[in-house]
């Protein structure tokens, strides 16, 4: 509602001004230095390679560090330190190295560096986001000089996008802890902790033309208002994260342009260990019960879509139009599935939820609503976000809201939030039983037929809308502002928009 | 007033900050939430609970709580603030890069706010009554209620966005661009120095008023000295106490208040570690910055009180 206010005072003032074109500075247009400001969210906890700190740290990671693939602008992968890949006869992974790479040391990159990097990240000790998969790959041969084979325990389709992870990455076997030697367009030769991080072009990157600025300058601003503004001022070029009630003045700003995706969304967790979440009717109920438009309007300021169904992105082979309609709003359904399990008049239960994030709170209130409107009467339990995530692993809630991108496109991308029969995590309901998700989600990565790939998804997806292993609301709009004249950048499709960052390879002032 | 006082008052001081640092320290270790499990869910991330183990026990998260302490009290009396759970920076530093900023930040805004509310509440209670006077009451009145993020912001969206005058926000080194660095300081500085001017105004106002009815005044005034010297000399000097005590009282408060103007202004002080390290709970970070806040307050309250016994030779007694 501020906000709300906020715009339309802005745009009063801005229409009083006006007819007084000498009152306003002018826009600053292509920077002579080729080095692009970009306003980032927050700023990276730290910058180690292998552990995952957050999407602001992999943007700046992805510019750092190459692995052995990429995704492209389509988000398809594509070949880094890798020229080409395939499975061999006895199914294993066989990565050809591209010739020419270099390591900031000047170093070449040897099958010996991907190898130490590989065991690394699987190591006892370590604390890598891929340690789990990678602890699957139970050998790795080096063929020759430029050849490497992995074998996993058993085979596995999609291990050439654990390699697009923007926490995977193939660092010289002379790295140490502190200093991470990569592989990237970029190094970073600057940092004002907290505040901004400069990275220069690095002169011997393997791709000739690029990367295709002299440097990035990132400047952190945590507050979104505060960021909007200095895109807005012409303080920053490009900036992450628009906010959504802002996201209209930048379109129709003549100066600036909006790239949106939508990719992550918001959802309900349900705790699977007591009653009445233990049984998946009620979690149908809870899962037909809400208006998700209500979201959308509301909390995203229209800068989204309604989530119905398991969260598949649309315009992918997965994807399938009745199956993402399978939780439609339907009230009379939600309290028909309630009386079916036992709960004619409804229950109390409560309901928890970060304050910290706007998002949250304010998606929490409206579920709060409509689950009220069939009976279920909620206790909203707003904490801050150390006090959710503890309380979500812990299993110390009855629901509770939350927002996340998947992985990836690829159905296996879900994984970490829909196999609940993974140790907990906040971000996964909480020992809820969903076998027939958790046997497709198991044979969808083992099979390497495209056809029967989508026809085990199909199901899969069947699976969860019987099973509610969460309950999807709204996707919401991920949007990067920048100046007309910053050329070359993409925001990827669907769940990748978090890693939109290496694009700022192929940036440039246009 | 005699040095033993002083050391006595010194280790006042010293014990109080024991006591904040044991307070926050375990306070912090209660609320739930952990630093380890929380830097893995960076951004909603689902981390495997095996490497948030692995996290805590390379922290030493893992070890009880009073081992924790005595680890913490041991390193604390050689002068170390250990160091972020997040990324392993020193606090001592991360204090060290910051405090000036702050205390820069504080600063000007109490010099914008002395510059403004003294001689404003002066001249209002020379005019008792006057129009001037009758317009500062209701303008005080509205610079201490409107909160600061309101008036920071307006400010950012006036004279960044709509009129493009000012930067959003932000900081550049004095030593890299003096004029940038003014410029990003003004704003930020503006905002804090409104409700202290406000209460500046106020006070000094009210001690001008109570200094001019006493009689010295009249009988100054009757043996012919020069109304400006009876004012100067004799009214402000003997007024300025209470408004001291208001500057250093309010100065403590700046500076654990300023968290909301850095955050708006994007002034990399030492409050947005602050917000960002309890969010994280990063123990070592809040503890040593909250400590070195206590103490700060403490310290200048102790000043407070030397300036006072300066300005006032009773108080000394």
């Amino acid at each position: 509602m501020s906000l709300f206010r906020r715009s339309v005072l802005g745009a009063g003032l801005a229409g009083a001004l006006l007819p007084y074109p000498w009152l306003t500075r002018a826009a600053q247009a292509q920077r002579p230095s080729n080095v692009l400001r970009f306003g980032l969210s927050a700023f990276p906890p730290n910058l180690q390679p292998w552990v995952s700190v957050g999407a602001s740290a992999g943007t700046v990671k992805m510019l750092i560090h190459r692995s052995l693939v990429t995704y492209g602008s389509d988000g398809e992968l594509r070949g880094e330190l890798a020229q080409s890949w395939s499975r061999d006869d006895a199914g294993a992974w066989v990565f050809k190295l591209r010739q020419g790479c270099q390591f900031h040391n000047g170093d070449p990159v040897t099958a010996d560096d991907v190898k130490w990097s590989i065991e690394q990240i699987a190591g006892e000790k370590s604390t890598a986001a891929m340690r789990t998969q990678f602890q699957d790959i139970t050998r790795v041969d080096i063929l020759d000089p430029a050849t490497i084979r992995l074998v996993t325990r058993t085979p596995m389709v999609t291990l050439p996008s654990w390699f697009a992870n923007y926490n995977t990455f193939i660092l010289s076997r002379k790295s140490t802890a502190a200093e991470p030697i990569g592989a990237g367009p970029f190094r970073l030769v600057a940092q004002e902790r907290g505040s901004s991080l400069e990275l220069s072009a690095f002169d011997k990157y393997y791709k000739p033309g690029f990367p295709k600025l002299k440097g990035i300058k990132f400047t952190v601003y945590a507050d979104e208002n505060l960021r909007n503004a200095a895109l807005v001022s012409g303080d920053m070029d490009i900036i992450e994260y628009v906010p959504w009630p802002a996201m209209s003045a930048v379109e129709a700003n003549p100066r600036l342009k909006l790239l949106t995706q939508e990719g992550p969304f918001m959802d309900v967790l349900f705790n699977g260990t007591k009653p009445p979440f233990n049984d998946a009717r009620v979690r149908r109920a809870v899962a037909h019960a809400v208006r998700r438009e209500d979201i959308v309007k509301a909390v995203f300021s229209g800068r989204g879509k309604v989530l119905e169904g398991p969260p598949i992105v649309e315009g992918t082979p997965w994807y399938d139009k009745d199956l993402a309609r399978g939780w439609a709003y339907d009230p009379a359904r939600a309290k028909a599935l309630l009386s079916e399990a036992g709960f004619p008049n409804g229950f109390q239960t409560t309901l928890l939820a970060t304050s910290q994030y706007g998002m949250h709170k304010d998606t929490a209130e409206i579920v709060q609503q409509h689950l009220a409107a069939v009976g279920i009467q909620c206790e909203l339990q707003l904490t801050d976000w150390s006090t959710r995530v503890s309380r979500g692993t812990r299993g110390q809630y009855d629901i509770s809201i939350h927002g996340v991108a998947a992985d990836n496109n690829d159905p296996d991308g879900l994984t970490s939030l829909l196999d609940t029969s993974q140790p907990p995590t906040h971000g996964r309901s909480f020992k809820v039983d969903a076998p027939r998700t958790v046997a497709a989600l198991a044979k969808g990565r083992t099979e390497f037929d495209q056809a029967k790939r989508v026809e085990i998804y199909k199901e899969m997806q069947r699976a969860v809308l019987e099973e509610v292993p969460l309950a999807g609301l709204a996707w919401r709009s991920q949007g990067y502002g920048m100046d007309k004249g910053v050329a070359g950048f993409v925001n990827l499709p669907g769940a990748l928009t978090t890693s939109s960052g290496g694009m700022l390879e192929e940036t440039y002032f246009g | 007033m005699s040095s033993a006082w002083l050391i006595r008052r010194l280790l006042v001081v010293l014990f109080l900050a024991w006591v904040v640092a044991t307070v926050v320290f375990l306070a912090l270790h209660v609320v739930p939430g952990d630093p380890a499990e929380l830097l893995l869910s960076s951004g909603g991330a689902t981390p495997d609970p095996a490497l948030v183990e692995e996290l805590r026990s390379r922290l030493g998260l893992d070890q009880p709580l009073l081992v924790q302490y005595g680890a913490f009290l041991v390193s604390l009396f050689h002068g170390d603030l250990g160091t972020s759970l997040i990324d392993d920076y020193p606090v001592v530093q991360e204090i060290a890069l910051r405090l000036p900023r702050t205390l820069e930040l504080v600063a000007a805004g109490a010099f914008l706010a002395v510059m403004a509310g003294v001689p404003a509440g002066v001249y209002a209670a020379l005019h008792r009554g006057g129009r001037f006077d009758r317009a500062a009451a209701s303008i005080t009145a509205l610079l201490l209620a409107v909160p600061v993020f309101v008036v920071g912001t307006l400010l950012v969206l006036l004279l960044a966005q709509v009129l493009r005058l000012m930067p959003a926000g932000g900081y550049v080194p004095f030593s890299q661009d003096p004029l940038r660095h003014l410029m990003l300081l003004a704003l930020p500085a503006i905002a804090i120095a409104k409700g202290l001017a406000a209460m500046l105004f106020r006070s000094t106002r009210a001690a001008m008023l109570d200094a001019l009815a006493n009689d010295y005044v009249r009988t100054a005034l009757a043996k012919g000295l020069s109304p400006l010297r009876v004012i100067v000399v004799h009214v402000l000097r003997n007024a300025l106490n209470p408004v001291i005590t208001v500057l250093g009282l309010q100065m403590g408060t700046l500076l654990g208040g300023t968290v909301l103007v850095e955050y708006v202004f994007n002034w990399p002080g030492l409050s947005t570690p602050l917000l960002r390290a309890v969010e994280g709970r990063d123990y070592p970070t809040v503890v040593g910055i909250v400590l070195t806040i206590s103490v700060l307050f403490l310290l200048i309250n102790l000043a407070v009180d030397l300036l006072q016994a300066a300005l006032d030779p009773r108080i000394r007694a």
